[in-house]
């Protein structure tokens, strides 16, 4: 082993022998672009090179546990760690001021010792001759030295004329210590979508085909994203066709897609329409004489007529109810004991919401009472023990209703297991912010602004949060607890309900109290802050969550209006203007910032009416476009110029099943009798269906946030819709709709349409019904040929996805 | 779906991910391909790939909680109200001694792996069973992958042959599941009898991969060819959507699948000897044993079997002698000879473990309460050191003493053999990129 290094080590020196580098004088370095380095700083440049270089990824030595014994900071957001694993650790040996080639470093980096990574860059190249700058100069270490002030980057939007063109980026840093330089060559760039514009490791950007994305660029941990436009190419003399506006939505969305000579499509058909709309509004397919009626009424305004009535219809609040509850976390499993409560109390979670959304309740006004819940609402210890005694009395019937009274959704915060401050802080920015965290928890988010000590000063606003009995209270609720436990039959402790509360402790944090989190690097208290908003004070008896709630509800607060609007845009289109819906920072940035701007403004000058919001998406022309695309549309998949066939949630999937198929499905005793599958609750079901939901992407609600619903297709739902003894029964039931179907129709052709009608909610064309007649004539009987027929619609793509 | 992309803490473009497979679909490669080339490509992320000892795993889920210190750890020495009333038997490995109850597994010691210093923390079934089948400690924020689901995801399949089959949704599907890795890697269930006589005919089948018994390939050619005819109105955007082209080519796995007579054939128990059906036991659990051998032979890569009655909180010796370690007893010795005999038990993994030991006081009701500081699970075959003990509790069952080890050092070993370096990380839903066992490290001694 040591011969084989020392035999490298004579390479290693030949090579550079070769290239004229053995000695130890100091030069400029030029940089490929042409950019000239007087004296190379280790922060500065020789970070950002590791950086260029990929040493400091996550999977290299960014690694927490770093590679091969050499750790640096992911991304380099720590160079003064950095400077000392090159310089002070091995004994030395990663640096040879005597002999500057002989540094380990640049060995491994050119790949002449053994290096797992490979060659990163070879002799005699500009990485080596910085490198080698450094050296000589003694690898000095200033720290802060490269403290960043700002970046830049020219063009901030590439204006790119059609597909086929270059362009280079150039990026600028200004350094704190006023300097600025060009810093390009040791930047990252990467793309977000490589069939619209691809990027180069120097910078160089070129268009693929029409369409818009973003040009990721990143310096040591600091982010700046680039638009590239990329217009279709047209011939000379095109001219963009006039397409009519209903409101600011169409406005906006179009201005765009002329800027990239991309056309929308025509309006949907009717039935196209209703069965869209339907869908997505209620949560199941239109009814044939729902279709029938709508085709036909002769009202220029029965779109915004059926708009208003499906936002008004139960099914919808149910639906919302169902997102909000993923968005919650509502996760039947992580709810308190008793075991035995846990569904009910999911169910109890679910009719909150949904009763809010009933009363179209402002969008502020229910997080508010998700945010700041307690369990008492200011109630004396006496009179919550008598409802808490009320509501374990019923809910030992069944399923309870009045909890939907409560103001406040204490469910939330009422875990079995506990729940520490930065998960607190997770979920709540992930909820309500629509900001992914959790990066943050071990080091500065990679393509966000958020440090560490962000992360820990948010999750510091839960501290007052306390669960199990307030001082005021709990001699009254010891007292109950004793009655009950002395009253408890069975042995098992975890099956006796028992009274708690969520209440606010007195504790002050950062002040000497011993719950908050500390600085990552000091170990001082940190003061409670909003996440990128002002110091939250704590106060006995003010709630610090009513304080992060009124931030959050002010106009011109960046996440709270946004992240709601972005993901009811979600909803109705499939892609969210930021997405994934929860994934808002620096790195992602919207595909159209000035729709989302708009869509917030609106919604908060409407003070957060949900409805309001809905109906104006829905009776944009946007939203009416057709699914089938144009020659100029085909490809778009992010500035909405065509309806986007997209799949549907798990548990509409399961009603528009039943709708089809005139079933009712048995979700067991984990649901109300009768529910349909976005009524309910629980986050798990016991019966058969609960294969459907996992296979279609049913979240487990762990987290709070869109993330864990999977809409990607999958082998196992096709493999459900084609053979699944579930489904099949519903096809072949003697009670389900083929057999109304057959005998109000006696007409083959009659019943055909009906069939169609009521599964992909249009008439069969010309072609359809020469195939199934074809089809007819071989089958045994009538009753086979029909069973045949509505298990083949079922398994059209156009019934699975909505569009 | 658009801009379905999350930056992620590696730098590494999810997208590419997405790319690969849908793209890879396209040009008629199979999920398994797919899957390999992901797989290829998180190794090569990763560094090198350890060796590869064994293609698949037989999971025997102990479910309760079984009380391993009256099984694979007996402490005879230890003060009565301790050592229990089960007197310890040599076995056909030198020096190691289990329970009188298990003469069979005595025969076939000299196969297997014990080790006895595994131990957690969590004395709760739900949390526990998480960490037990997942090799990672539970946390609120991320639902970690069964290891069948790592399996399925890391591993190369086999044509018309799901990776990951159960025989039971451990826990109401909360573990066993796909957890971060989404919908596609839940195990494939199944459902039906086993032929409980050991005799009759099993009437197995995996959920979701054969038709139902009333529905025949010759039904479904034909409403296949019906379909055809009516599944054509989204022709216009069929070259442009992935979400189109996944799902067709989806639709020609799926028919692949289900003409594929593989695992159909597999669940044919008829076609075993009357003397190798009686061998693994008359009753559900032996049958599904001998059903999981034969899905190993298939071509299926994880299987998990599972028997409950283990939280013995109240007579456990009675239920242990008289009906858990006999039932036990005969099945999996059955099944480690049997896959010996045939030569798979090189390239088969057997785990046998619940969530976690029992409490070495025995409780006034002359039951073990939950107790997971010290506990014993028994591997056999694949890259295993055989008849071998690993590690050792002290005198009285309470913790380990020698060699401790979590179920994270044992998932990340079993993952080493099948040639899965533990360390590979994946990418959660959010992009973030999570190593397989979080604090696993390969235990070298329990290698062979």
């Amino acid at each position: 082993m040591k011969s084989c290094y020392q035999w490298k080590q004579v390479l290693a020196v030949c090579v550079v022998v070769l290239f004229g580098l053995h000695d130890t004088a100091r030069a400029e370095v030029q940089l490929p672009d042409g950019t000239v380095i007087k004296t190379v700083d280790f922060e500065k440049h020789i970070v950002g090179l590791f950086g260029r270089s990929g040493c400091n990824l996550g999977s290299c030595h960014g690694s927490f546990q770093g590679k091969n014994g050499f750790r640096l900071s992911l991304f380099g957001y720590e160079a003064e760690k950095d400077g000392v694993s090159v310089s002070r650790e091995m004994n030395g040996r990663r640096i040879d001021l005597n002999n500057p080639d002989n540094s380990l470093l640049l060995l491994k980096a050119m790949g002449l010792t053994e290096h797992a990574g490979g060659r990163k860059f070879s002799a005699g190249s500009w990485q080596h001759k910085l490198i080698k700058d450094w050296i000589v100069q003694g690898a000095p270490l200033t720290t802060g030295s490269g403290e960043i002030k700002s970046l830049d980057v020219t063009p901030k939007e590439i204006p790119f004329n059609k597909p086929g063109e270059k362009i280079n980026l150039k990026v600028m840093v200004s350094f704190a210590d006023g300097t600025s330089e060009n810093i390009t060559a040791l930047s990252e760039f990467r793309t977000l979508d490589d069939g619209v514009a691809e990027v180069s490791s120097s910078g160089l950007v070129t268009s693929n085909r029409a369409g818009d994305t973003s040009i990721i660029v990143a310096y040591r941990g600091t982010v700046f994203p680039v638009r590239a436009m990329v217009p279709l190419d047209v011939k000379p003399g095109y001219k963009y066709p006039s397409v009519p506006e209903v409101n600011y939505i169409d406005k906006l969305v179009f201005s765009k897609l002329k800027r990239l000579n991309i056309e929308p499509s025509g309006l949907s058909g009717d039935a196209e329409f209703l069965r869209r709309i339907t869908i997505d509004v209620i949560g199941t397919l239109p009814s044939p004489n729902d279709i029938r009626t709508f085709v036909a009424d002769k009202d220029t305004n029965k779109r915004t007529k059926k708009i208003d009535e499906l936002l008004k219809h139960p099914m919808h609040a149910a639906l919302w109810a169902t997102k909000l509850s993923d968005i919650t976390g509502n996760n039947t499993d992580a709810i308190e004991n008793p075991q035995n409560l846990r569904v009910k109390k999911s169910q109890m979670w679910h009719d909150w919401l949904r009763k809010r959304v009933a009363e179209n309740m402002t969008y502020d006004k229910i997080v508010e009472g998700v945010l700041c819940a307690t369990s008492r609402d200011g109630e004396s210890p006496e009179d919550y023990v008598v409802k808490v005694n009320k509501l374990d009395e019923e809910l030992t019937k069944g399923f309870v209703e009045s909890y939907s009274e409560k103001p406040t959704l204490d469910l939330f915060w009422r875990k079995q297991g506990a729940v520490t401050l930065d998960q607190w802080g997770e979920k709540t920015a992930a909820a309500f912010m629509g900001v992914r965290l959790e990066c943050a928890q071990c080091h500065k988010h990679p393509f966000d602004r958020w440090t560490q000590a962000d992360y820990r000063s948010y999750a510091n606003v839960f501290t007052q949060l306390a669960y199990g009995a307030s001082p005021e209270a709990k001699k009254v609720i010891d007292a109950e607890n004793a009655e009950r436990k002395k009253n408890a039959t069975g042995t098992n402790n975890n099956n006796i309900s028992v009274v708690k509360e969520v209440y606010l402790t007195s504790v002050v944090a950062g002040k000497g109290g011993a719950k908050g989190l500390t600085h990552p690097e000091t170990n001082l208290p940190l003061v409670p802050k909003a996440l990128g908003g002002p110091e939250i004070k704590m106060e006995a008896g003010v709630d610090a969550r009513r304080k992060l709630f009124e931030w959050l509800k002010t106009p011109d607060n960046p996440y709270f209006a946004r992240s709601f609007v972005n993901r009811v845009w979600g909803h109705y289109f499939g892609v969210g203007i930021v997405d994934p819906l929860d994934d808002f920072s620096i790195a992602n940035p919207p595909s159209n910032p000035a729709l989302l701007d708009a869509l917030a403004k609106d919604f908060i000058d409407s003070g957060f009416d949900i409805r309001k919001l809905e109906k104006t998406i829905l009776l944009s022309r946007v939203y009416n476009l057709t699914y089938v695309p144009n020659e100029t549309n085909q490809f778009d998949d992010n500035n909405f110029s065509h309806c986007f066939i997209r799949p549907m949630m798990a548990e509409v999937v399961v009603d528009v099943l039943c709708a089809a198929t005139g079933m009712v499905e048995n979700f067991g005793a984990e649901a109300p009798k009768n529910a349909r599958a976005i009524e309910v609750g629980a986050s798990r079901v016991n019966s058969s269906i609960s294969y459907a939901f996992r296979i279609f992407g049913r979240p487990p609600r762990t987290a709070a946030c869109d993330c864990e619903r999977s809409m990607e297709p999958a082998l196992p739902q096709k493999l459900y819709l084609m053979a699944d003894t579930n489904l099949q029964i519903k096809v072949e039931s003697q009670g389900n709709m083929i057999k109304k179907i057959l005998a109000e129709n006696s007409d083959d052709q009659k019943a055909l349409e009906e069939m169609f009608l009521s599964t992909l909610s249009r008439l069969p064309n010309d072609r359809e019904k020469k195939h199934f007649e074809e089809y007819r004539t071989k089958s045994a009987d009538r009753k086979t040929a029909f069973v045949d027929t509505l298990w083949a619609l079922l398994n059209t793509k156009e019934f699975i996805f909505n569009h | 779906m658009a801009a379905n992309f999350a930056s992620d803490c590696e730098g590494f473009n999810r997208r590419n991910f997405l790319r690969i497979g849908a793209g890879a679909g396209l040009l008629g490669l199979s999920l398994p391909e797919i899957l390999k080339l992901e797989a290829q490509s998180a190794a090569k992320r990763n560094g090198v790939q350890s060796s590869k000892k064994a293609d698949s795993i037989i999971m025997v889920w102990l479910a309760g909680g079984p009380a391993t210190i009256d099984m694979w750890d007996l402490k005879p020495d230890a003060p009565e109200g301790i050592r229990g009333e089960f007197k310890p038997i040599n076995t056909s490995a030198a020096g190691i001694q289990i329970s009188e109850h298990l003469p069979k597994m005595a025969k076939v010691a000299d196969k297997t792996t014990i080790v006895r210093s595994i131990y957690h923390s969590i004395p709760s079934h739900g949390p526990a069973t998480v960490f037990m089948t997942t090799g990672n400690k539970p946390t609120p924020a991320l639902q970690y992958p069964s290891m069948g689901s790592l399996v399925s995801k890391l591993a190369k399949g086999e044509e018309g042959v799901p990776s990951y089959v159960s025989f039971s949704d451990i826990r109401g599907g909360t573990a066993g599941s796909s957890g971060y890795l989404g919908t596609a890697y839940n195990p494939f269930l199944v459902e039906g009898n086993a032929g409980g006589d050991g005799k009759g005919k099993a009437t197995l089948k995996v959920r979701g991969i054969q038709l139902p018994t009333d529905f025949t390939l010759e039904e479904l050619n034909n409403r296949d060819k019906l379909l055809a005819g009516f599944d054509s109105t989204f022709r216009e955007v069929d070259k442009k959507a992935d979400l189109i082209q996944g799902f067709d080519a989806f639709h020609q796995q799926a028919l692949d699948i289900l003409r594929s007579d593989k695992t159909r054939k597999a669940f044919d128990l008829t076609q075993e000897k009357p003397e190798t059906r009686a061998r693994y036991g008359a009753d559900n659990f032996g049958q599904s044993a001998l059903a999981a051998r034969r899905l190993v032979e298939s071509g299926v890569r994880f299987v998990t079997i599972s028997i409950g009655g283990w939280d013995t909180h109240s007579k456990t010796f009675e239920s242990h002698s008289k009906k858990l370690q006999p039932t036990l007893d005969n099945t999996l010795s059955a099944l480690i000879s049997d896959l010996s005999d045939r030569g798979m038990l090189d390239r088969t993994m057997v785990y046998c473990a619940g969530e976690f030991g029992r409490t070495p006081k025995v409780n006034k009701n002359v039951g073990r309460d939950h107790w997971a500081r010290s506990m014993a699970v028994v591997l056999a075959g694949g890259g295993f050191k055989r008849g071998y003990a690993h590690g050792t509790t002290d005198g009285q069952g309470m913790a380990a003493a020698t060699d401790p080890c979590l179920p994270d050092d044992v998932s990340s070993t079993i993952f080493a053999n099948l040639g899965i370096d533990p360390k590979t990380e994946l990418n959660s839903s959010t992009g973030r990129p999570i190593q397989l066992f979080r604090e696993g490290t390969v235990v070298d001694k329990l290698l062979a």
